[in-house]
């Protein structure tokens, strides 16, 4: 119910505002005297009675903005810059109706009122570009103030200045509805104050429009350049302006110099208008795309799709998109990788994507060229299923990446332990071991230096027994761990593994080089299960060889053993956990193992 | 003969010292790595070094590395490595810069001390000595067409000696033959097996133990 409310008093506001800005320029083309008219300054004169040049800029201007200002009305992203652009449509026909030759005295007064605020209004404008908002303290402070301005000299003026006693008064010299006590000085005061002001606000709109132009980003700029440029020409024509009046208090529209300052601002109005609508434009495909997402998404999209329909819709080629995964408590990327928490700053703004109110993604993108109560808008009503998806699809990706690096620890682990067990083997019972053969050595020389030859038999066999210990142990431990393989590299280990084989094994090319422990032990292994596997199954030979192809460490074993189920689960598993694969075919097998 | 001793095990330092002091040989330093070990070697100028190929800190290969080490800066000084890997790479690698005075036993050898003084002299004869069971394992590796067939029973006896690492003279007094045949032998061995090295020359023991490691007839 409130919801139908609200919508049904915007449906009627929106007419209202259609209705009343037309109903608004059609009486300002009316009231805009003719330059067909006679030029009569002190009863009513405007820049338009000094030429059809300028009386076409002043109505292109002023019809520009209210048309831009409408345009932005309609589509709620930029209903704030709508309105603004129709308020500085509405101030710059001030001037106008001031001079409107036989007007309503109150409505002329009014004119004088609001002409004021079009540099207010101007200034507001073109800082809050592109999106009608102020970003920064300090330019709310600056429009403030310079709003406070204007209110202060109109205000002033209302109250005090009776153009009768103006000696510089043009455009109206007969009126002011709102005069409560004539006073020349305070209007003269008032009046040097707001050219003074007007100079030092246009100064500061070329500056500020200058700085932002230099400090955008592309993509800002696309849609900043436009409306911007005019905006930052219109600062520089009211700077102008001002200097000439400051030169020459008597404003005279029929003069070479206020004429052209006057048609150089009005054109860059017109421009400024025509920017607007343009990026009013912009904007509004912009949001249509993001719409469209949904449905171009499709049912099922490969990952980090969305981050790319997003990034065109939005025109911001570095648009980022981050899924939250509650349950690990980071962010990924489209594809599952973990990425840095996205913050905000250096013109990019961080904007969450709520499902249910909880975030489901973060998404960076340029500040200036989308806001994120508008993105959160669209994205939340027309694609968030297609975030929810893809977030899953994220979350889903992300846990295999988890999977996979906890499988490749576990083997990492496991060979760490392995390495250890085998030197501990060495260390402790082979030392001993050899203590105690070389004790029995001792005995049996005594027994034989004795004479006692049984004794001495005895303990040459318990000798034997011993170093047959000795040699046992040392299978063993390299059964456990090839230290070979760790010192030397696959090349020496592999040779080695033939010189044990029981059936012949012949190398092609193994790669010298070096490559990671888990890669060098998962290659070993493959070659060590493969020939135990063509063994068992009667090979008379086999054949290995080694490559390195890009990334990977193939190893590639044939046999002529008879076909069979082989039992290498063990190392496509291993393999597996390195993120390779293996293909095992009845006499032959490749592993492909990723080894930087 | 005046020896030096490394091995970060004590009791197996002791027992080796305590050996070579009962067959007559001093020792004349005694290290627990290859830091002191090298250091002793330019100190006291011995005739040989035995050194343990695991020593601090990493434990994997310092013994070879000082080995060569050894053999590179002193070459008079023979070096008698001791290891518990049956491993023909670790061997080929001791002879690859400095085929002679080097030798690779394992470990459990050493309490033999016949073995161990044999070996001593071998090296400071000029020869090499490799484990026989490192030969043995070679000579038995299984080959698809075994060119080995080809020799007579002891022609396959006189290569085993040769990859040990025995001169023709020693093989010559082991099989109680003349060095005259030996060097027959030795030369219809080369032939048979076209290994192109001077079958007189020192690296002829490298060349033996790479042919055999190769597995297939050398091309």
């Amino acid at each position: 119910m409130a919801a139908a409310g609200t919508a049904a008093r915007l449906r009627f506001a929106g007419i209202a505002v259609l209705v009343l800005t037309l109903i608004y320029a059609i009486a300002s083309i009316l009231a805009v005297p003719r330059s067909t008219e006679p030029f009569t300054t002190y009863a009513g004169a405007t820049y338009a009675h000094a030429s059809t040049a300028a009386h076409a800029a002043d109505l292109a201007a002023g019809l520009g903005l209210l048309s831009a200002g409408l345009l932005g009305w309609v589509e709620p992203r930029t209903r704030r810059l709508g309105v603004l652009t129709l308020l500085v449509g509405i101030a710059w026909f001030g001037p106008d109706w001031e001079g409107w030759d036989g007007g309503s005295p109150f409505l002329r007064s009014l004119g004088a009122v609001v002409t004021p605020f079009f540099l207010a209004l101007l200034f507001h404008l073109v800082l809050a570009l592109p999106l009608g908002r102020l970003r920064s303290w300090p330019a709310r402070g600056l429009v403030v103030a310079v709003y406070g301005v204007a209110a202060f000299v109109s205000l002033g003026r209302a109250l005090f200045r009776d153009p009768f006693l103006d000696p510089y008064c043009w455009r109206n010299c007969l009126y002011n509805s709102f005069l409560v006590h004539a006073d020349p000085g305070i209007a003269r005061t008032l009046d040097d104050v707001w050219v003074r002001s007007s100079l030092a606000i246009g100064l500061l709109l070329v500056v500020m429009g200058a700085w932002r132009l230099l400090r955008a980003s592309g993509p800002a700029l696309r849609v900043l350049l436009p409306p911007l440029v005019p905006g930052v020409l219109a600062g520089a024509g009211a700077s102008a302006y001002a200097v000439a009046l400051l030169r020459t208090p008597l404003e005279d529209p029929r003069s070479a110099g206020f004429l052209a300052i006057f048609l150089a601002l009005s054109l860059s109005v017109a421009a400024l208008a025509l920017g607007l609508a343009w990026e009013i434009l912009e904007t509004r495909r912009t949001r249509a795309a993001v719409a469209r997402l949904a449905s171009e998404l499709g049912e099922a999209p490969p990952p980090g799709t969305l981050r790319g329909a997003l990034a065109v819709a939005v025109g911001d080629p570095a648009l980022d998109v981050a899924y939250w995964l509650p349950g690990a408590q980071r962010f990924v990327d489209g594809r599952g990788k973990p990425m840095e928490a996205p913050v905000a700053g250096h013109g990019r703004a961080a904007t969450p994507i709520l499902r249910d109110g909880r975030p489901v993604a973060i998404v960076v993108h340029d500040a200036a060229l989308l806001e994120g109560p508008a993105l959160q808008r669209e994205v939340g009503s027309a694609a968030r299923l297609a975030v929810e998806n893809e977030r899953l699809q994220a979350e889903v990706l992300a846990q295999l990446d988890d999977l996979r690096a906890s499988r490749t620890r576990i083997v990492e682990t496991g060979d760490a332990e392995r390495r250890r067990l085998e030197r501990d083997l060495h260390d402790g019972a082979q030392q001993r071991l050899l203590a105690l053969s070389y004790d029995l050595r001792l005995a049996r020389a005594a027994a034989e230096a004795a004479g006692d030859r049984e004794d001495a038999t005895l303990l040459a066999s318990g000798g034997d027994e011993a170093q047959a210990a000795l040699g046992e142990l040392r299978e063993l431990a390299n059964g456990i761990y090839p230290a070979i393989l760790a010192d030397a590299g696959l090349a020496p280990a592999l040779a080695t593994l033939a010189d044990e084989a029981p059936l012949p094994v012949e190398f092609g090319e193994v790669p010298p080089e070096r490559y990671s422990a888990p890669a060098e032990t998962a290659a070993y292994l493959t070659v060590l299960e493969a020939i135990a596997d063509a063994v068992g199954r009667e090979a008379t030979f086999v054949s290995v060889d080694v490559a390195r192809e890009d990334q990977q460490l193939v190893v590639q074993v044939r046999d002529d053993g008879a076909a069979g189920a082989s039992g290498l689960l063990h190392i496509a598993d291993r393999v597996g956990a390195l993120g390779g694969s293996l293909e095992v075919e009845p006499q032959s097998l490749r592993a492909e193992i990723p080894c930087e | 003969m005046r020896v030096v001793v490394a091995d970060d095990v004590m009791l197996t330092r002791e027992g080796i010292v305590r050996l070579l002091n009962d067959a007559g040989i001093e020792v004349v330093a005694e290290a627990e790595d290859a830091d002191a070990l090298l250091r002793h070697v330019r100190l006291s100028r011995p005739d040989a070094a035995i050194v343990d190929i695991r020593m601090p800190p990493t434990h994997t290969e310092e013994g070879l590395v000082a080995a060569r080490q050894i053999r590179a800066e002193h070459p008079d000084v023979c070096v008698l490595v001791l290891s518990q890997y049956v491993e023909p790479s670790y061997a080929m690698r001791l002879l690859e810069e400095h085929p002679e005075r080097v030798g690779y036993l394992l470990k459990e050898r050493v309490f033999d001390v016949a073995i161990l003084v044999d070996a001593l002299r071998r090296l400071t004869d000029g020869e090499t000595v490799i484990d026989p069971t490192i030969v043995s394992r070679l000579v038995g590796r299984r080959r698809r067409e075994d060119p080995l067939e080809e020799l007579t029973e002891r022609e396959r006896e006189v290569l085993g000696l040769v990859a040990e690492g025995l001169s023709n003279k020693a093989i010559a007094a082991r099989l109680f033959v003349t060095e005259r045949t030996v060097e027959a032998h030795v030369k219809q061995i080369f032939l048979k097996l076209r290994l192109d090295t001077n079958p007189e020359s020192h690296r002829r023991v490298l060349a033996v133990l790479a042919y055999l490691r190769a597995g297939v007839g050398a091309d």
